[in-house]
């Protein structure tokens, strides 16, 4: 099953990205998350092609898309900051840890500019959104 | 040895929830100054819920905690109803109870798998315990989904749950609906005894404090969802009480309010003083668990609380399986709440001890004032306490070494900065010999 797991806060800008691709895209199985937990890795099996659509604070232009073969790679913590205790580069560790990662597993990552309380989306977040729905849809 | 100044420094502590400092100073093994600071800044949930109805108090105030929702809500409810002079359905109440239950579970087997065991078995984390002990940490998934589930059927989600309301609930789950969960309790039961087995097992400093417990006490159960307020230092106080015998204080180190006793400053909620003002109350499986392994109720060990919150969690289990296999649905889910002109006073035990709320309703049903004080906020000046009898124990040690002690003396209480601010970052000053 492709599952897409979106993370992130509808109701501070940016930080809505996840939940913003994952209310689009249709040909993926979905779901929606505030925060990454451990639970996570019991959402998905090990058949499954996963991504996880997150907003990072990398150090890139606002809206720029970073995508990661997370089998292969380590997704760095940092760009993933979370105001919880976990975030993706966790979840992913704790499954390689365990043994528990899917088929496929890609963490993308979309440059946040700002994440305040009641703001909306930028422009440049939005565009970056739109184009992966796209790819996402077609992939 | 010669003598040297230190200072460690914590900026910012880790596996405890929000964002809080530790400022250590010592000359030699003399403690010269501790703080432990809050920085986490203020929330004004006491002052955005004025002017608000009383029954928004239940869905503003579980916003306060990702982790304990529950808590918030169960408060403020017994504040509204008391206020209105309600008393609930005794199935509602069990609802409510197994509510509870689930986030116990939740909350306490994050803590002790994923957020304390790690410093027992010399872990930077979970994660590479996890690569060390995949079945103990699937076990630990399953229990906290577990927890999720009972939050989700019966709140309506597992995080904020949606179904709860001053009276009672939106909609009762059916016995259909809960009858799935009781074969995972079951598992879980088993599960979370020889997880008390399991982390007594770990090796504990030889530490231990003269503390004051306080938490709620039922005559029937062991308490949850209400009770009396009692210490191991003879207090035995009605919740609307409250304010004749604690005080807040604002100390500059700390953006969440301290609480002491006004006669004898102060104390120490939690798991641990629930156990010792409650253990005659533990159910069958959780007393069987703790006497296997020498857990008495005057366990004054703090880091030994990791046992406590095991035996919770069969208690929890065993509870919430006991509601479900006796299960009649309430019919109406809810009671009619008239407010009037009132103070409501309630309180209930967060799974980090007790979590105190006022309200002042004025004659339209509008919050004219509130008062809420978490269990973290309550443990801040024993949590320092605690701190400035360890640290000489392990001055000799270097910085990063003491640092990690110091650290996991404060997830003893795990503390909840979140809730405290409605808060961690070590300093540690050295002077002096080692």
């Amino acid at each position: 099953m492709k599952r897409l797991i979106g993370i992130g806060n509808p109701d501070r800008g940016d930080d809505g990205v996840g939940w913003e691709v994952a209310s689009r895209v249709r040909s993926w199985h979905t779901m929606t998350v505030t925060a990454g937990s451990f639970d996570l890795i019991d959402d998905w099996d090990a058949d499954d092609e996963v991504v996880i659509v997150d907003a990072m604070r990398s150090g890139r232009a606002t809206g720029a898309t970073l995508r990661i073969d997370a089998r292969a790679n380590e997704v760095p913590t940092s760009a993933f900051a979370s105001t919880h205790t976990f975030g993706p580069a966790e979840v992913v560790a704790l499954a390689k840890a365990m043994g528990r990662l899917p088929r496929t597993l890609e963490v993308i990552g979309i440059e946040a500019g700002t994440v305040v309380h009641g703001s909306t989306m930028s422009s440049e977040v939005a565009a970056a959104a739109t184009e992966l729905v796209k790819e996402l849809e077609h992939a | 040895m010669s003598r040297e100044t230190r200072e460690i420094s914590v900026d910012y502590l880790a596996r405890v929830e929000g964002e809080g400092a530790l400022f250590l100073s010592l000359d030699g093994d003399v403690v010269k100054d501790l703080q432990f600071k809050i920085f986490e800044p203020p929330r004004f949930y006491e002052a955005f819920l004025r002017g608000r109805r009383h029954s928004e108090a239940p869905d503003i105030t579980a916003r306060i905690c990702g982790i304990c929702p529950v808590a918030y809500q169960t408060s403020s409810i017994n504040a509204m109803e008391y206020a209105a002079g309600v008393t609930v359905d005794p199935r509602i109440r069990d609802l409510r109870r197994l509510l509870y239950f689930g986030e116990w579970i939740e909350s306490h087997t994050l803590h002790v798998y994923m957020l304390h065991a790690p410093d027992f078995l010399g872990y930077p984390s979970a994660i590479e315990m996890a690569a060390d002990m995949p079945e103990v940490v699937t076990n630990a998934l399953r229990l906290k989904r577990l927890g999720n589930q009972i939050m989700t059927i019966v709140g309506g989600r597992e995080i904020h749950p949606i179904n709860v309301k001053v009276g009672g609930f939106y909609r009762a789950p059916t016995a259909a609906e809960l009858e799935p969960l009781a074969g995972e309790l079951r598992w879980a039961i088993e599960t979370a005894a020889d997880t008390v087995s399991l982390v007594a097992g770990f090796e504990f400093p030889n530490f231990s404090m003269d503390y004051e417990f306080v938490a709620l006490r039922h005559p029937d159960e062991y308490a949850i969802v209400d009770g009396r307020i009692i210490s191991s230092r003879g207090l035995d106080i009605d919740v609307s009480e409250w304010s004749e015998h604690f005080e807040e204080s604002h100390v500059e180190r700390s953006n969440a309010l301290h609480v002491r006793l006004k006669e004898r400053g102060r104390f120490h909620v939690g798991p641990m003083a629930r156990y010792a003002l409650n253990a005659d109350l533990l159910t069958p499986r959780a007393r069987d668990a703790a006497d296997s392994v020498g857990l008495h109720p005057g366990e004054s060990n703090p880091f030994r609380s990791i046992i406590v919150r095991a035996v919770e969690i069969v208690l929890a289990c065993e509870e919430a399986l006991e509601i479900i296999e006796h299960y009649q649905a309430p019919d109406p889910a809810s009671v009619s709440v008239e407010p009037r002109s009132a103070t409501g006073f309630g309180a209930s035990e967060a799974p980090r001890g007790l979590l105190y709320h006022r309200y002042d309703i004025d004659d339209d049903g509008m919050i004219a004032d509130a008062q809420i004080v978490p269990p973290t906020a309550q443990n801040q000046a024993q949590i320092e306490e605690d701190l400035r009898k360890f640290a000489p124990w392990h001055s000799h040690l270097e910085d990063d070494v003491l640092q990690w002690h110091l650290e996991q003396a404060i997830r003893n209480y795990d503390p909840c900065i979140s809730c405290a601010t409605h808060f961690l970052d070590l300093t540690v000053e050295r002077t002096g010999a080692r």
